[in-house]
């Protein structure tokens, strides 16, 4: 049985539901109609607020805090198939909370390390992201990532960039982290023109470069550790690899 | 001839970049409202230059004139045929702000050559400190290189405002020092680090993170030297980091060093890196690692496998039974590993399967374990049949078609 539900949070609390009051056993958990067949027979699952907000309230009370946390963590990681190992996790968790631990289980070990994998990824975002100064001072990065991390990344960045106005743009999922005087947060962006940039843009761009370039010892040089550190995922929007 | 600031960052990055220290890591400020920059417990890679290592903080020197004369470096007195330049502080410290803003860079990490005496460098530096820390309130991380023979005070004001503070002792015993860095003693280089740490220990704060580097390769001391000092320097609450860095010779007039042909010994650096974490993160000691029988690192076998083929009475060992302590002592299975095994076995008894399922890595581990009371079966128990096999596993067979081994029909193509 293939279940089909509308890829938003509230359209996976209905399907929880449903899983349980209709007694569903999915083999495949779908987030849009698939274009290829198959022989199963599917159902589709229509998102009802009202049983979303059962669920979610009953997730809050029976699941500790960060187990809990971990769901919503995992909804983020929106390019992997994740949904009928979360699913499972929900299903064990409501049953006996201990069991969550316990990584012999493949679908909890699947969620921790998908886990892991997030968090390895914010991490190297927390250091690969690039901002560029705008003509009014705000820094403005743009980005393109594996999974939905603008959040993450908002709430890092909140420390260590206090005293700027910042915007941390998400291209393919057209949303942005903004910080500025009168508004923290999460925006959709639907369309955008290119900013200007400041006047120093330039030469700290180049300065940057020269920096990155004498730094390298030629003796030991190691292109595949390189890639292995950096792959081409990431370098988009990473000057030093660009400009020399 | 002034130089413009592009050719001032390469000459300065240049000299600087033979220091391997770019850690980040180890402190965990919080941030201040309206203030810039935060540092991050675990540190963070803001880029990977093509050699492969991180770039996290802006590594310069603030200077590379030097008044030194020290055999090993680019930056002797002596080498006439390097450009010299010098930041001012103003300049860097804008510099740093810019590339902090921009998330190119976790902080600073300054050193610099000795101009006209070490005091005066030392005001130097400090002065960059100040501007950063005080007229920018910068909070980012800061790494400063503590210059050997400055005075006490200058030290001190440094240790206030710095995140972490090193000093380089380059070579691991007295007689090369004063053979190759004739400025230098074991005592001068050690003396700023051990007044920093009483500095810091005196404020009642927790203590400044120090390290240290020494180079490999360039004399003529074994591992066991160097670890055996490693090991002190730990033990003593010291450092918190010990770097190696393999010699990379930059120096053809003097016959006390390898010559300018020889490669830099990468293997030995990072045989010396494996064996370092064993000390800090594996409760080994060093003389379970190098002894008088093998002064040096064997550069086939990764350190813990080598000691645990010379300890074969310890194992095999039960995984279901032994505790963190021994599990951690086997090869091939590190620190998280371990924690993996011990949160599954809470569960039910694991045998090879369940390993392979927990994504532990077996290649050498399974020479060294049983499960559930089981060995594996291809690799009987014995020293040298097991070191054979990791060092060589056996080559896949690759079935290479021929022309001529005709086996079916020329016919039909049937067999």
């Amino acid at each position: 049985m293939i279940l089909i539900y509308d890829n938003s949070f509230e359209g996976f609390l209905t399907l929880v539901y449903k899983v349980y009051y209709e007694k569903l056993k999915p083999t495949r958990i779908l987030n849009k109609k698939p274009n290829e067949l198959y022989l199963d027979d599917y159902i589709f699952i229509d998102y009802d607020e009202e049983l979303a907000s059962k669920v979610l309230k009953a997730l809050k009370t029976k699941f500790k805090k960060k187990y809990f946390q971990r769901i919503l963590n995992i909804f983020m990681c929106d390019s992997k198939d994740f949904e009928l190992d979360l699913l499972n996790y929900i299903i064990i968790g409501f049953k006996n909370q201990q069991q969550l631990e316990n990584i012999n289980n493949s679908s909890i070990f699947n969620i921790l390390n998908l886990e892991k994998e997030l968090f390895q990824h914010i991490h190297k975002m927390e250091g690969f992201l690039r901002f560029e100064e705008l003509d009014d001072g705000t820094l403005y990065a743009k980005m393109q990532t594996k999974f939905n991390v603008a959040y993450f990344l908002g709430k890092h960045f909140f420390k260590r960039l206090n005293n700027q106005r910042y915007i941390i743009h998400d291209i393919n999922r057209k949303i942005a982290f903004i910080k500025n005087d009168d508004f923290l947060g999460i925006q959709n962006i639907a369309s955008f023109e290119e900013p200007n940039l400041s006047s120093n843009e330039e030469k700290f761009k180049k300065l940057w470069s020269q920096f990155f370039n004498s730094v390298s010892i030629e003796s030991r040089k190691n292109n595949k550790c390189q890639m292995n550190q950096v792959p081409l995922l990431y370098r988009t929007y990473m000057s030093e690899f660009y400009t020399r | 001839m002034k130089k413009d600031i592009y050719e001032k960052m390469d000459i300065l990055a240049n000299s600087a970049k033979y220091d391997v220290s770019c850690s980040s890591s180890g402190s965990d400020n919080n941030y201040k409202t309206g203030e810039l920059g935060a540092t991050h417990n675990s540190g963070i890679c803001h880029s990977f230059t093509a050699d492969g290592r991180c770039v996290s903080l802006l590594k310069v020197l603030l200077t590379n004139y030097c008044i030194y004369d020290c055999a090993y470096c680019v930056n002797r007195s002596s080498n006439s045929e390097i450009p010299r330049a010098a930041f001012s502080p103003r300049e860097l410290a804008d510099i740093t702000i810019n590339f902090y803003k921009r998330n190119y860079i976790e902080g600073l990490f300054l050193s610099s050559g000795i101009i006209s005496s070490e005091d005066h460098t030392m005001v130097m530096i400090l002065r960059t400190l100040k501007i950063l820390r005080h007229e920018y309130k910068f909070n980012g991380y800061i790494h400063v290189k503590l210059i050997p023979g400055s005075s006490n005070e200058l030290t001190e004001q440094i240790v206030n405002l710095a995140n972490r503070v090193s000093s380089n002792i380059e070579l691991p015993s007295d007689k090369s020092l004063r053979l190759l860095a004739p400025n230098k003693t074991r005592e001068s280089v050690l003396q700023p680090l051990k007044f920093a740490k009483d500095v810091s220990l005196g404020k009642g704060k927790k203590p400044i993170g120090m390290s240290t580097q020494l180079i490999v390769g360039a004399s003529p001391e074994s591992d066991k030297d160097i670890l055996k000092l490693s090991s002190a320097l730990y033990n003593k609450a010291l450092l918190k980091r010990v770097y190696y860095s393999a010699y990379i010779p930059v120096n053809d007039k003097d016959k006390n060093l390898p010559s300018i042909v020889t490669k830099p010994p990468l293997v030995r650096e990072h045989r010396l890196y494996q064996a370092d974490w064993l000390l800090r993160f594996y409760d080994f000691t060093y003389d379970e690692i190098v002894n008088d029988d093998n002064p040096n690192l064997d550069e086939d076998l990764d350190p813990k496998t080598f000691w645990a083929l010379n300890n074969l009475n310890y194992f095999p060992m039960e995984i279901n039974k032994v505790s963190k302590e021994e599990l951690l002592r086997i090869p091939g299975i590190g620190a998280r590993g371990v924690q993996k095994i011990l949160n599954a076995r809470r569960f039910k008894s694991l045998d090879f399967f369940d390993l392979k399922k927990l994504k532990i890595s077996l290649k050498r581990a399974k020479y060294f374990i049983t499960c559930k009371g089981k060995y594996q079966k291809e690799i009987p128990f014995y020293k040298d049949v097991i070191k054979t096999a990791i060092i060589a596993p056996k080559p896949k067979k690759i079935i290479a078609p021929s022309l001529f081994d005709i086996e079916y029909s020329n016919v039909t193509g049937e067999l």
